[in-house]
């Protein structure tokens, strides 16, 4: 007689899995924290996603310092103004997006309010792969603190792959 | 998650698929040399890639994968005689050389030239480093053999073992990928399996279980490092190389060996696992190859005359719950190997992927699936998948300790890189 695991993991036992969904759509921020970061988002966003929603924090300059307020400083892409606390508020993730070699200055503000509220931060950076290290570094060292998962890609593409992937 | 036509894309490998084709343009581990022993030996049956195939070495030594079946009849030629350079068909007596070519038909006149008509399909097939190879793809797209360091190195160096896996092979390399398992699935072994006790990497791992991640594109696949808090600020890096299609290496522990696998389908629903472990610069201890032997570390013991592991899933992996319970094992599955493939064949043959629910720290997973779906699209064009180059082929997997201000990609440059007598980093 088969085993359990013999029978359950063949090919007609898999015709039985349940086919009802298993998840609930998750909300997930993306951030733009640079102005060619923001030319990619925009495209992206004109996609059909889920749950994703799409910012940036480019233009309002630099990010504020500690103490200073976080209101007025995230915008949407159209420009509306957006409380950066308010909008962690609730998310599942946050993805920060950055080209190398750009400032990713934002990434710290980004990722103190995610630390203050428990939410997973990840970070990816474009272009990684067609500049010097040295100038890589520089944005990885401000990204590295503030990302639980930071993924260099030379890819555009690789954004709408990895929240297709999240089911964003 | 993945739409069912991408799942269909990558698993399959079959003749004429995309993936196939990828696979067929590289050297494909095939069989182990011991198991052609000697010129004339039985033939062994071999099945890759969809194809059945046998693989035999006639009286000259010389390797021959070809069809497995008779043209004349479709007789299996794992029966016949491997006699006077060639294997004969035990039916009608037809016989074939090591290319294919057949060179006897004992019912037809010599002088009608017939059995120049009639060629079973060949592969090459190379041994380097213990292991046959097989190259599947076009004869004018043949790369040079194997740069691979573990095959490489001299002999006592290294050793390889192979064991049969009833899951896709996709299933079972994102098991390799997916670093973040580690603290929970294979937990309860770290401290002591002979091929990883004591070294010191093992306490940043058992003391920090939320690592982060970095995903790095490498010339030939992937950069997956995993960081872990060290002492005075710094961070403890495992750098796992994944160099496509199918090649991983783990990163090394203290002097142990460095070890990682190659999932090589035999079919859609079935495929080899390759475990190496070698040493850049020493021969291995003879407790080393016990242990390997003995299902140590990435290995499993095998039913003898198969290469069928003995915790299978017809006797649902030895499971022992009681172990289990007392925190032995994190699943109740002994050893490192049957844990990952008891958990990647439960998922069944092929694993509909339009149902998970990937979260940020399979970004491994997911970064490696968009560049197998990029180079795809990109061998469409004419490209040369990345992974033949032999330069991406000699890599290395490291374990350091870095300040946290320099990226493990330059740091560790030079430890990535596989260097003759060049001992490993590690930690």
């Amino acid at each position: 007689m088969l085993s359990e695991s013999a029978r359950m993991s063949s090919a007609a036992e898999a015709r039985f899995r349940i086919d009802a969904p298993n998840s609930r759509p998750r909300t997930i921020k993306v951030i733009a924290l640079d102005q060619p970061s923001e030319r990619v988002i925009k495209d992206l966003a004109q996609r059909q996603w889920n749950s994703a929603t799409f910012f940036t924090a480019t233009a309002f300059g630099d990010a504020p310092r500690k103490g200073e307020s976080f209101a007025g400083w995230l915008s949407d892409l159209a420009g509306r103004t957006k409380n950066l606390v308010e909008e962690i508020n609730g998310a599942d993730l946050v993805v920060m997006v950055a080209k190398a070699g750009e400032n990713a200055q934002a990434a710290s503000i980004i990722g103190e309010a995610c630390s203050l509220k428990r939410v997973m931060t990840t970070a990816l950076v474009l272009g990684g792969n067609s500049i010097s290290d040295e100038v890589l570094s520089k944005t990885l060292a401000q990204l590295r603190p503030w990302s639980l998962m930071l993924v260099i890609a030379s890819a555009e593409e690789y954004i709408a792959d990895m929240l297709t992937a999240l089911r964003a | 998650m993945l739409r069912k036509e991408q799942n269909d894309l990558l698993t399959q490998t079959g003749p004429g698929t995309p993936m196939g084709r990828m696979f067929r343009l590289n050297w494909v581990p095939a069989l182990l040399a011991e198991e052609l022993p000697e010129n004339e030996c039985p033939p062994v049956r071999v099945k890759l890639l969809s194809e059945r195939l046998l693989a035999w070495r006639d009286t000259q030594g010389r390797y021959a994968l070809t069809d497995e079946f008779c043209a004349h009849r479709g007789i299996s030629l794992w029966f016949g005689r491997n006699e006077d350079n060639g294997l004969r068909c035990p039916y009608h007596g037809w016989k074939y050389d090591h290319t294919g070519q057949c060179i006897d038909v004992p019912s037809e006149p010599e002088e009608s030239g017939f059995c120049k008509k009639i060629k079973l399909k060949s592969y090459p097939l190379i041994e380097r480093g213990g292991i046959l190879w097989a190259y599947m793809g076009p004869p004018e797209l043949q790369p040079p053999p194997p740069a691979w360091e573990f095959v490489n190195v001299p002999r006592e160096q290294t050793i390889t073992t192979k064991r049969s896996q009833e899951c896709n092979w996709l299933q079972a390399l994102e098991g390799g990928i997916d670093s973040s398992h580690v603290s929970f699935l294979h937990r309860g072994d770290l401290n002591t399996d002979p091929m990883f006790k004591g070294a010191k990497g093992n306490q940043y791992n058992l003391s920090d279980s939320r690592p982060f991640f970095e995903v790095v594109e490498s010339p030939g696949g992937l950069y997956i490092g995993a960081r872990r808090n060290a002492e005075n600020g710094n961070y403890y890096w495992r750098i796992t190389q994944w160099v496509m299609p199918t090649f991983t290496m783990i990163p090394p522990r203290g002097d142990h060996c460095v070890h990682g696998h190659f999932w090589i389908p035999m079919d859609d629903e079935n495929c080899w696992t390759w475990s190496y472990d070698y040493h850049p610069t020493r021969s291995l201890k003879e407790s080393e190859v016990n242990a390997v032997r003995g299902g140590k570390g990435i290995h499993v013991t095998t039913i003898p005359g198969t290469f069928r592991p003995v915790q299978n899933k017809d006797n649902d992996y030895l499971v022992d719950r009681a172990a289990q319970k007392a925190g032995k094992t994190y699943s109740g599955v002994l050893g490192f190997g049957m844990q990952d493939a008891s958990v990647q064949e439960s998922m069944g043959p092929v694993v509909d992927r339009s149902k998970e629910n990937l979260v940020s720290t399979d970004n491994g997973i997911i970064m490696m699936r968009h560049r197998l779906l990029r180079t795809l699209k990109a061998m469409e064009n004419g490209e040369t998948p990345p992974g033949i180059d032999l330069a991406h082929q000699r890599v290395r997997s490291a374990a350091v300790v870095l300040p946290p201000d320099q990226p493990f990609k330059d740091a560790a440059k030079e430890a990535m890189i596989a260097k003759p007598g060049v001992a490993p980093a590690t930690v």
